[in-house]
């Protein structure tokens, strides 16, 4: 005992703040990879903003129920975990294209309130199948690399979050590629800046938004199944909060602006977890938003303005 | 018999909720961020009856009064923001008065007992009718009597040009702007006026339910809050009314036997309704079969 309180009264201030800044810098570099799912479901409200001009409030409960349905078939075939993160993002796709076909489809282009409350209904019709469904009780979700855990000096790297930022990055790239080297890419694009000079080459606007939500989808999936690994629980109550940091992260990179929900997205994963290490979870979450008024009164239109249609 | 009065209550204070945003769907802007001026006008009145020991009637024109202020506050930065942008903004600004009530802490000792609100406990113990001896009867007919002139001043507003000058802005920001109408003070006001409604209705609320907790004022209830004026079509008040009894009846009372799948068949409805009728059920066209079916 001795021992320990001649070796605490050794330590400087100086050792203190270098104390702070590792597990600091250890945060936000952890929030940052964590960053790469609202990166995720970032680019997805941005591609349906950027297509259709509307916000699809559905977005994180279609993305959270793929990731259920995946471990439901997990559990029913015992299958390896990167299958579970196929079928989540399968399934997700698939709600997408049927979130477009029953929320936007038939509702007037310019009237934005009946789309908007169409898929808030979803999302509680969502929520609430989710709920009803696991009796609402919290359930586990496997996570690749659980055990990595690489150490670099004083810092600690996660192998589970490097895999989720890996992912990310993989469908960021092929997403990009699928929009600017693809025929079909280029169609979402033609929608994206003008619906009716589009129509008049003969694409068919709604194949066309409907693969746009279905893509979404994918990438919502994709997001859905890596928040539940990297945390490791799944629940419905994270569909919300998810909901809104996605909106938060599309507004602060720019509506339509797939690099803005990228760098946005990493960016509010750092400061979160930054916000989390030093005020802890009760406050956390009035950061994050308050960091959102600091970007709506300063640079209303984001890092970046639309953009999804720039080559 | 209780029951019945509580119902008729909450459909009271949903009213108020729905024309709070009425007032400013009308003028095209949508906003989440009753919630959040209802939370505010709640706990203001709550406190005030509380731990100042005022009465009510006061309390709630307080709690009102602090509610419009701040959604004057809010306005202005809020609307400079375009469409579907306000929409995050107001679900942010809701989100964060919520967190800031979560963690909102004033515990006050009188008479040996601490009261106030709890942090993360909530605010239990807003017993100011029961406190009083108010049967629930009169509670009913104290918090009507605020909707009725609620209801009433939004009648009046709509069938005067001050509804007119709303719906123009609503229909076509740039043709309301060259007859010379301000949109920017003409959208504050109507955020302000909402402000006013919301922050009544929640002073109502605290004590109608003499316990908060900031699980009531998440996003879903702003959600609510313009899911009644849009579902009940936003050119009448009585779209509003009906919408909420619609909802709440059938959330609470007409499908009680359903139990849990009530509320995937609300979202159903919903999603249904927006198809089917995305003006609303009360839109200028059913209002027009109804006019000419009561003259036949």
């Amino acid at each position: 005992m001795n021992e320990t309180a001649g070796y605490y009264s050794k330590h400087s201030i100086m050792e203190d703040f270098l104390y702070e800044v590792v597990e600091i810098t250890q945060a936000i570099w952890d929030g940052v990879l964590f960053g790469s799912t609202y990166a995720l479901i970032g680019i997805g409200f941005t591609l349906i903003f950027g297509a259709m001009g509307k916000l699809n409030m559905a977005y994180a409960g279609a993305a959270i129920a793929g990731a259920y349905v995946g471990l439901a078939v997990s559990m029913v075939f015992d299958a390896p975990i990167i299958f579970v993160f196929a079928v989540s993002a399968l399934v997700s796709t698939f709600m997408g294209y049927i979130v477009y076909q029953t929320c936007f489809r038939f509702i007037p282009t310019h009237n934005h309130l009946a789309a908007l409350m169409a898929s808030v209904g979803g999302l509680f019709l969502i929520d609430e199948v989710i709920v009803l469904a696991t009796r609402g009780s919290p359930m586990n979700f496997p996570g690749l690399f659980e055990d990595a855990y690489f150490e670099i000096g004083p810092f600690g790297i996660r192998g589970d979050l490097i895999f989720v930022f890996f992912i990310g990055l993989v469908s960021t790239v092929v997403l990009l590629y699928v929009l600017f080297k693809t025929r079909l890419g280029m169609a979402t694009r033609a929608v994206a800046q003008q619906e009716v000079a589009a129509q008049l080459c003969g694409i068919n606007i709604h194949h066309t938004n409907s693969i746009t939500f279905s893509i979404a989808g994918l990438l919502g999936g994709i997001a859905g199944a890596m928040t539940a690994a990297a945390v490791g629980v799944l629940s419905p109550v994270v569909i919300l909060p998810l909901t809104i940091k996605g909106l938060i992260v599309t507004v602060i990179g720019g509506l339509g602006s797939i690099p803005g929900a990228i760098i946005a997205g990493l960016f509010v994963g750092g400061f979160e977890n930054f916000f989390l290490y030093v005020r802890g979870i009760d406050e956390r979450d009035m950061y994050v938003v308050a960091l959102l008024f600091i970007f709506l009164v300063f640079r209303p239109n984001g890092l970046f303005s639309k953009t999804i249609n720039r080559d | 018999m209780d029951f019945y009065l509580n119902l008729i209550n909450t459909i009271g204070i949903h009213t108020m909720l729905g024309l709070s945003a009425y007032l400013l769907l009308q003028t095209g802007q949508l906003s989440l961020a009753q919630a959040g001026f209802f939370a505010v006008g709640s706990y203001t009145a709550a406190i005030l009856t509380v731990i100042f020991q005022w009465n009510i009637l006061p309390a709630v024109l307080a709690a009102m009064l602090l509610s419009g202020c701040l959604a004057f506050l809010v306005g202005f930065p809020a609307l400079r923001v375009k469409g579907l942008m306000l929409v995050v903004a107001t679900i942010a600004f809701s989100e964060f008065v919520r967190m800031f009530f979560y963690n909102l802490k004033w515990r006050v000792s009188r008479e040996g007992e601490e009261i106030g609100p709890d942090g993360t406990m909530g605010f239990a113990e807003i017993r100011y009718f029961s406190d009083n001896g108010w049967s629930n009867l009169e509670v009913t007919l104290f918090l009507w009597t605020f909707v009725i002139i609620v209801m009433g001043i939004v009648w009046w507003s709509d069938n005067s040009r001050s509804g007119a000058v709303l719906r123009a802005v609503g229909q076509d920001e740039l043709a309301a702007s060259s007859v010379g109408i301000n949109l920017t003070v003409i959208k504050v006001s109507a955020m302000t006026a909402g402000g006013f409604i919301a922050g009544l209705s929640g002073g109502l609320y605290a004590h109608q339910v003499t316990s908060l907790d900031h699980h009531s004022f998440t996003v879903l209830l702003g959600t609510f809050a313009i899911a009644y004026p849009i579902l009940g079509g936003l050119s009448n008040v009585f779209g509003t009314l009906v919408a909420v009894i619609f909802i709440q009846g059938l959330l609470v009372e007409g499908l009680r036997f359903l139990g849990d799948w009530r509320m995937i068949l609300f979202g159903l409805l919903i999603v249904l309704a927006m198809n089917f009728k995305p003006r609303g059920l009360f839109d200028q066209q059913t209002i027009g079969i109804i006019k000419r079916l009561i003259k036949v």
